[in-house]
């Protein structure tokens, strides 16, 4: 039997509803920005309960755009946390500030506790990550966060359809950003990004400064980028989004199954706790399992196709080198990388793949 | 896409009807084959664009803005350096040398929309770090001037050609003299995209290397991040349409530069129109005639059903973004003059001759009146 990763093709077999949108954007000849963009920008406004939506052409632009909305400058510091993916710490120094890397807990959310610690004067915001897919405690950061008259700018790639006590995650900070990309619970057939917030004024601003900083055709009055989401992007998005609550409930069916299935392989593999009140997307399966790598190879060779997601914390990447972190400074995130294992799930694994899974798991342990 | 004009400033779907069928495949091509991100469209588009360009090295990005910055960045620009470019360019010429952190520098522009190599050499500081001449409207810059100009000075030139893919001087491409050349692929542009798209060129592999990573933030291998980078990747979807297009360019090209060239025995009698100098192969991505009393013009030609543009009536250093940089209007005399009169007609493959003879129609009828 065969669980491959990728279910784009399964996802897509039937794109015909999404053509005939095409075919009516090609008629109109709105290939930039127009109301294609903006009726996705209201559905998804709706979707998660925020008051403005700006769509951008990907998630790392949602988050260097978010971070220059709530005032992040050269010189400043941005608490965020090293168990992410690359572009989190990427969008910080675009932004040209310097990415202060904490540790995470079992949960891989970055550690509360650690926060306080970290902030320093030229501490400009905090920068928590949905990762991946589930969520930190929003309320408790948050109150951190008011504590220290810090905003708050969530990255929230990984989280749309999960929520924390009843709220959206990317609805609790000032500015907040999602992303689009081919496997992400919310996808597209290639790049996109959101950014969602309730301020009027940072709204107003990304609108503009995501469109080269134009007020209107013939006048700018801030330097601008071009962030903009591609229109035929928009209308697959606008499909994929009606189609999310089911996605988000095979996944939670599938996820209870394996942490029922891996229960009894403790101590040899973990699965993370799920406290209650926290709905996750699953962007990814993750767990913690001893002897990882040859594991890795073992599912692969049965046609599993297992992940890791990431084998080196960004803390201890060559680009981080200029910070001066060393082995040891995020013993906890060090500790998983070692023993992190995504495995293939999503809306389109079945119960008897799942059970494989489980088997071929199992098989491997007891030998 | 119906329009209130009879003779509007643009209209894909002419072009877009006669290839229809084979965009239709290229959809299905990427649907089937469901590498959505950096796939083989992206890496086929990219050796099929250098290859027309006759550079070396190409690599896709998400837009005509990303690659000027990605570039500017690569390159090392930055705080307290000064880049060199034209006024009267789209804003994203100056906006990303601003963003990078460096001092937009403007030198004036000649009859023809472009830099004045002169004014370059007399805008050079120690600051200097880089020019940009921009290929405004379809004609290339004078060139061999910038380069031998930056070869004494020891500058980069980043060839702005986003309005000039194809466009040649002395039979060279745009793309092929900088050191790196930015292309857009806006819905606008003769090679275009739907939707937002972009394209490199360098003769440099270690730019290259450079900018391929950057796009895609800094990643060596799938767990290896050389450096902090960003997303500014080409769609895959679109580079399946790009290869569509670019297969048709020069066809499209020419049928511009008949049309154009008819344009020009239409309307000598009554502006200035935008013949070719010597050497140059001008691709009229836009038509700009330089016309006395432009705004009455363009009012009449509007109740007339023909849709005609300016681009761009505030040249960059008179927008407020550009305040802080200290200029006045009168610093550049050219540029400004030429804000006045300047005047983009409609043009594009499918105009009609008849539609061509309303144009001229109307302009017979309001210089003589």
């Amino acid at each position: 039997m065969r669980v491959p990763y990728n279910y784009l093709p399964m996802q897509f077999a039937r794109p015909e509803a999404i053509f005939r949108d095409w075919r009516r954007l090609i008629r109109t000849s709105e290939f930039t920005l127009g109301p294609f963009v903006e009726a996705f920008e209201k559905k998804f406004a709706r979707f998660i309960g925020a008051r403005y939506v700006v769509s951008t052409n990907n998630g790392t632009d949602a988050l260097i755009m978010s971070l220059k909305a709530v005032g992040v400058r050269p010189g400043d510091e941005v608490i965020s946390v090293t168990n992410t993916f690359y572009a989190t710490i990427g969008a910080i120094v675009a932004a040209g500030a310097k990415p202060v890397l904490l540790d995470c807990d079992e949960r891989y959310q970055i550690d509360l506790n650690l926060i306080e610690r970290a902030i320093t004067r030229k501490t400009r915001c905090i920068l928590p990550v949905h990762w991946p897919g589930c969520s930190p405690d929003m309320h408790a950061l948050m109150k951190i966060a008011r504590r220290h008259g810090l905003p708050v700018v969530e990255d929230a790639c990984m989280a749309v359809g999960g929520s924390v006590r009843g709220r959206h995650p990317g609805t609790f900070g000032k500015v907040n950003a999602f992303s689009m990309h081919p496997l992400k619970p919310l996808n597209v057939m290639g790049d996109g990004g959101m950014v969602a917030t309730d301020d009027e004024r940072a709204y107003r601003w990304m609108l503009r400064y995501r469109n080269h900083g134009m007020v209107d055709r013939n006048h700018n009055d801030i330097w601008g980028v071009n962030y903009r989401l591609q229109p035929l992007q928009a209308i697959v998005a606008s499909h994929v989004l009606d189609t999310v609550p089911e996605i988000i409930r095979i996944r939670t069916r599938n996820a209870r199954l394996l942490d029922e299935g891996l229960k009894e392989m403790r101590p040899w593999v973990v699965t993370p706790p799920r406290p209650a009140g926290f709905q996750e997307t699953y962007g990814l399966y993750m767990v913690l399992a001893k002897k990882r790598d040859a594991l890795l190879r073992h599912l692969q060779r049965h046609g599993v196709e297992a992940k890791v997601h990431y084998p080196v914390p960004l803390h201890l990447q060559k680009a981080a080198r200029v910070y001066g972190y060393r082995r040891g400074d995020c013993p906890k995130a060090e500790q998983q990388a070692q023993q992190l294992v995504s495995l293939p799930m999503h809306q389109f694994v079945s119960i008897r793949q799942i059970r494989y899974i489980l088997k071929t798991i199992r098989n491997f342990y007891k030998n | 896409m119906m329009s209130a004009f009879s003779v509007p400033y643009a209209n894909f779907s002419l072009k877009t009807r006669e290839v229809r069928d084979r965009l239709m495949q290229a959809f299905a091509s990427v649907l089937d084959d469901c590498r959505y991100i950096q796939g083989p469209e992206v890496q086929a588009f990219e050796k099929e664009f250098a290859q027309y360009c006759g550079s070396p090295f190409a690599t896709g990005v998400a837009n005509g803005t990303c690659s000027l910055h990605l570039t500017l960045r690569a390159i090392g620009v930055g705080p307290g350096d000064e880049v060199i470019t034209a006024p009267n360019s789209f804003i994203a010429s100056a906006s990303t040398i601003a963003l990078v952190g460096a001092k937009p520098v403007f030198a004036d522009v000649r009859e023809d929309l472009n830099i004045d190599p002169d004014a370059i050499e007399a805008a050079i500081t120690s600051r200097t770090k880089a020019l940009v001449p921009v290929h405004l409207a379809g004609r290339m810059a004078q060139m061999p001037r910038i380069l031998a100009i930056a070869k004494k000075h020891n500058l980069f030139v980043l060839e702005d050609a986003a309005q000039s893919v194809g466009a040649k001087l002395d039979g060279k491409r745009a793309g092929s003299w900088g050191d790196a050349a930015s292309f857009s692929l806006h819905p606008l542009k003769n090679l275009h995209a739907y939707g937002d798209a972009g394209i490199l060129t360098t003769h440099r592999r270690e730019l290259l290397d450079k900018l391929s990573l950057a796009k895609n933030h800094g990643l060596k291998s799938r767990d290896h991040c050389e450096f902090w980078g960003f997303n500014c990747r080409l769609d895959e979807m679109q580079a399946a349409l790009l290869r569509v297009h670019l297969r048709e360019l020069d066809r499209w090209t020419e049928e511009r530069r008949a049309l154009a060239h008819r344009y020009h025995q239409l309307l000598k009698p009554f502006v200035s129109i935008p013949a070719e100098g010597t050497g140059e192969y001008h691709v009229y991505q836009t038509y700009v005639v330089l016309a006395d009393r432009r705004d009455d013009l363009q009012a009449f030609l509007r109740k007339e059903g023909i849709e005609a543009l300016v681009h761009y009536p505030t040249p960059i250093h008179q927008q407020p973004a550009a305040q802080g940089l200290g200029y006045r209007a009168g610093d550049f005399p050219k540029t400004m003059e030429l804000s006045r009169k300047i005047l983009s007609l409609p043009l594009y493959p499918g105009l009609t001759h008849g539609q061509q003879d309303q144009v001229a129609d109307a302009f017979a009828r309001f210089y003589r009146s």
